[in-house]
């Protein structure tokens, strides 16, 4: 039978290999001891009783990461601020060293040659700790006289990024008729890819490589940062990766660990492996979101937008983790105009640390977060100053008229039709009925809402310049392609394979497909920013048309002809044919060299902008404070779409993980002892099956824009569900409880919170 | 040490176990069958769900020792030869899987779900499916999955 993906028939036979699934002859396990403090001195550690149990071979502190030169972990942004200083930012080191800085941080690494010897050893390790005052917030770290998290960044503050013009803004709200102010909250995450951290690292002393199977988004991140880090050459690492149990973007670059197996591999002389466990997820993968935007909106007397304005405050933890300072810099302030037209803009970043762990990336890294902000903001002003909702979008939306349209914020969009959108999920939603659909709910006594989102995300750009890729042809005329970018269940495979065997015309199971290969050293992006399809899949439309191209004289000569034309794989010319992969057996070298059809192909594209409408229609029980999400409504601009069933899972995703932030997750630290509350999937809720509409009552409908700005005409959908589902969840939460009475509320929206809010509500209202 | 025999897709397997040794690291370290995955440590995940006599059981919370004599099946012995079982089958027709972390452990869910349910309604299959987690599909494509599994066993 034929599977959906291809790369399904190994991973439903259990036949996948994830990082953990990895093993070599002679290896030793590792475990890893962490700070149980949130902020404090280390006094003393002694690891000779660890070092004198069974089975232990060695037990690395900092003092062996400093022999060894490994440097600061890598990140933070190069931008600097209006008075031209850098972001401050401290060493980021691999095992702490005279202090720990937050509840998690990796102090020492056990190598032992069972699991369970390196967790015992582990805890045989003595640390002395003198604590201190920890703060787990961003108010609390910015408040005067509190703690530092880092002795030499005064008010723990590391970076204000400043984005538009102040003073026009300023201008714009003096003049302004109305204005509407709205804070939200975007709580710290765990991302919480169902496949915990793991790696496997094996130095061979004859040619000075290392062999390393970790988890990651792509090849060249994280071995330039490994590079930068222990000074390996990058060319030195074979980071070999097959199978990676989900990333949204916390894979992209690699973690201690992956560093301290390749040094106590090298000291050792053997692999060395380490499996994390759910609770290293918790603890020490980076967390996402952690941030608080404030934005107000300036409307004249009509309702025309003037100008937004933006105070945001980001919390980065207690390091500059890997990507963490490009979300409250870059990625909350391009877009921060939205879908309308917006003379005028202004925001103003701050960046602080606190004793907690680093965030970084967390699938939209922002975008969802200033989607979510603007949209609230909108439905607010709409409230506040007797607008329609809907009339308020419409007449502020930048119509297809005026694209290319270059926003205030600085991003020239491309194309799109926001009205059309809106529309589309008006009518597939039958929001016209909505009044009788509350009615029938209210006399069940329940509160229903309906809320609406229009989003919009800058995609598809990278940081590499290209995305490189090539085909090989072995002799038996078999074609494996091979790009820089890694999956982690975007099926690549599918979708790639299915590009360059459209362009040759062949089955795709003619086309073999290997990504990150180490041994090919080309540029090209990781996975992240819903990219790929747009950048890799483009290059690989190049790479087909490339080999075609090498292959034509080929067949010109093998059909002596001077022309020959092509088809469905075959070569014709002088009423004789012949196939693409015969000829290329035909011509295929004796000695296995170079194969003359071996092709390369590489192309830079830039931003998309996805776009899309959702709406959210809600009922809630107010004697318990449950939700019930009845309908969800994703129409969605996401350009061409290659593969339909990927791309609804996309969304399907997307739309969930912001349906958990929503009604549950949040990462909690306790606020005086910087204890970290919720440390697994006990105290932390993830969602659960059911919890989303079923298929019925879930509308996904593409309507596609295509870009012109890559060769297929896609604009990205990994993170679309995000932005699309944060905003309309809550303005539907919103339209609901706000007849109640309730005016405010935060993320995450539990039974318990929205319980108490119309309880409060009630209260004032007697 | 502890000495347990019992059968594991269809093969017998004899072998010392200390007592601490959880099943599913016995599955995966020495039996090599690494398709049961660990996703947890707090018996929350069901990445590691596997047949035990006939039950779905979570094998990261039983001790290696106490599967002596059992009949055990994991996702490796699901399919017949080259033929999928039908819930397979169903997964991958349906799209109830991205990265395939949580997939083993959803199918065998999933196949014990439709041997107390052969036509599941959506309440029973949540409710089967409380026990394990997803983070990449919104569990709408697994739930069709199921449903899709019940079809096909039918037919
Ligand atoms: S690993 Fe068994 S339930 Fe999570
Ligand atoms: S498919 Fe990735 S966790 Fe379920």
């Amino acid at each position: 039978m034929q599977p959906s993906r291809r790369e399904d028939l190994r991973l439903i036979a259990g036949h996948g290999r994830y990082s953990s699934d990895w093993n070599l002859p002679n290896q030793l396990h590792a475990s890893v001891l962490r700070s149980t403090h949130a902020a404090a001195r280390i006094a003393r550690i002694d690891t000779a009783p660890a070092l004198a149990a069974p089975g232990v071979k060695a037990v690395l502190t900092h003092l062996d990461v400093e022999r060894a030169g490994y440097k600061s972990i890598v990140g933070g942004v190069a931008t600097k601020d209006k008075n031209g200083e850098l972001m401050k930012k401290p060493f980021y080191p691999i095992l702490a060293t005279d202090r720990v800085c937050h509840v998690g941080q990796a102090v020492a690494f056990v190598v032992a040659e069972t699991p369970e010897q390196a967790q015992d050893a582990v805890d045989l390790i003595e640390v002395e700790y003198e604590e201190s005052p920890a703060i787990v917030t961003f108010a609390d770290a910015r408040a005067p006289g509190a703690p530092a998290v880092h002795a030499d960044i005064p008010g723990n503050l590391s970076f204000v990024h400043e984005h538009g013009d102040e003073a026009k803004t300023a201008a714009a709200f003096a003049g302004a008729k109305f204005v509407t102010k709205v804070r939200v909250d975007s709580q710290r995450l765990i991302c919480n890819p169902m496949e915990p951290r793991a790696c496997l690292a094996s130095f061979d002393a004859a040619t000075g490589r290392y062999l390393l199977h970790a988890a990651s988004q792509g090849l060249i991140a994280p071995r330039v940062h490994l590079q930068q880090i222990t000074g390996v050459p990058a060319t030195d690492i074979d980071l070999i990766v097959e199978d990676v149990g989900g990333s949204f973007g916390i894979r992209s670059s690699p973690y201690p660990e992956y560093m301290l197996s390749m040094l106590a591999s090298k000291t050792l002389g053997v692999p060395v492996k380490w499996t994390g466990s759910r609770t290293d997820t918790f603890l020490s993968d980076y967390h996402g979101r952690a941030l608080s935007l404030t934005g107000e909106v300036a409307l004249d007397d009509k309702g025309n937008i003037l100008a937004f304005r933006w105070e945001d405050e980001i919390d980065l933890g207690a390091y500059a983790g890997p990507f963490g300072a490009f979300i409250g810099t870059q990625n909350v302030s391009i877009m921060c105009g939205g879908v309308y037209r917006v003379p005028s803009v202004f925001v103003r970043s701050c960046l602080a640390y606190t004793n907690t762990t680093p965030v970084s990336s967390y699938r939209g890294a922002g975008r969802p977060d200033i989607a979510y902000a603007i949209e609230r903001l909108i439905d607010q002003a709409a409230q506040e100053h007797g607008f329609d909702n809907l009339e308020l979008r419409r007449r502020n939306f930048i119509t297809p008229a005026e694209m290319p349209h270059t926003t205030a914020a600085g991003q020239t969009y491309d194309c799109g039709d926001f009205p059309a959108v809106l529309e589309h999920a008006l009518k597939t939603v039958d929001w016209s009925g909505f009044p009788a659909r509350r009615t029938q709910s209210e006399k069940r006594g329940k509160l229903r809402g309906i809320g609406l989102a229009s989003y919009i995300e800058a995609a598809a750009a990278g940081a590499q310049p290209k995305d490189q890729t090539a085909a090989r042809v072995a002799a038996d005329g078999t074609i494996t392609i091979y790009c820089m970018a890694g999956g982690s269940g975007q099926g690549h495979e599918t979708t790639f394979v299915s590009v360059f065997a459209g362009v040759l015309d062949v089955a795709p199971d003619a086309i073999q497909y290997r990504a990150s290969d180490p041994a090919f050293a080309m540029i090209g992006n990781g996975t992240g920013g819903s990219r790929t399809a747009a950048g890799q899949g483009s290059s690989f439309t190049l790479l087909a048309q490339a080999l075609l191209a090498k292959a034509r004289p080929h067949a010109a000569k093998a059909l002596g002809v001077a022309e020959v034309s092509y088809a469905k794989g075959v070569f014709s010319g002088g009423g004789k044919s012949i196939t693409l992969k015969d000829l290329a057996r035909q011509v295929a070298p004796a000695d296995a060299g170079t194969h003359p059809f071996d092709s390369e192909a590489e192309g830079s594209y830039g931003a998309t902008y996805p776009n899309g409408c959702h709406i959210a229609e809600i009922e809630i029980d107010p004697d318990t404070g449950v939700t019930d999400l009845l309908r969800y409504v994703a129409v969605d601009d996401l350009g061409n779409i290659l593969q339909p069933m990927i791309v609804e899972g996309q969304v399907h995703g997307g739309v969930a993980q912001g349906w958990g932030q929503m009604f549950g997750e949040h990462a909690v630290y306790d606020r005086e002892s910087g204890q970290f509350l919720t440390a697994s999937f006990m105290d932390y809720p993830m969602p659960r099956a059911g919890w989303l509409p079923n298929s019925g009552h879930f509308d996904r409908v593409p309507h596609p824009v295509p870009t012109k700005k890559n060769l297929l005409g896609a604009k990205g959908v990994g993170e679309s569900g995000c932005s699309g589902s944060l905003p309309a969840l809550m303005n539907a939460m919103m339209h609901a409880v706000r007849p109640a009475g309730v005016k405010e509320l935060q993320m995450p929206v539990t039974p318990a919170v929205l319980w108490r809010a119309l309880r409060d509500a009630r209260a004032k209202a007697a | 040490m502890n000495k347990i025999e019992f059968t594991i897709n269809g093969k017998k397997v004899a072998t010392q176990v200390e007592g601490r040794t959880l099943l599913v690291n016995l599955i995966r370290d020495e039996l090599k069958l690494t398709g049961t995955h660990v996703g947890c440590d707090t018996s929350q995940c069901g990445c590691c769900t596997i047949h035990l006599d006939g039950k779905s059981v979570k094998s990261c919370a039983m001790l290696a020792a106490q599967a002596d004599g059992a009949n055990i099946v994991t996702i490796e012995g699901m399919a017949d030869g080259d033929k999928l079982h039908p819930v397979q089958q169903a997964f991958t027709e349906c799209h109830g899987l991205q990265c395939g972390f949580c997939t083993p452990g959803m199918i065998m869910t999933a196949a014990s779900i439709l041997k107390d349910h052969p036509q599941p309604t959506e309440e029973q299959i949540v409710k089967g499916l409380e026990g394990n987690l997803c983070r990449c599909t919104g569990y709408i494509n697994i739930i069709k999955s199921v449903h899709r599994a019940a079809e096909l066993m039918k037919a």
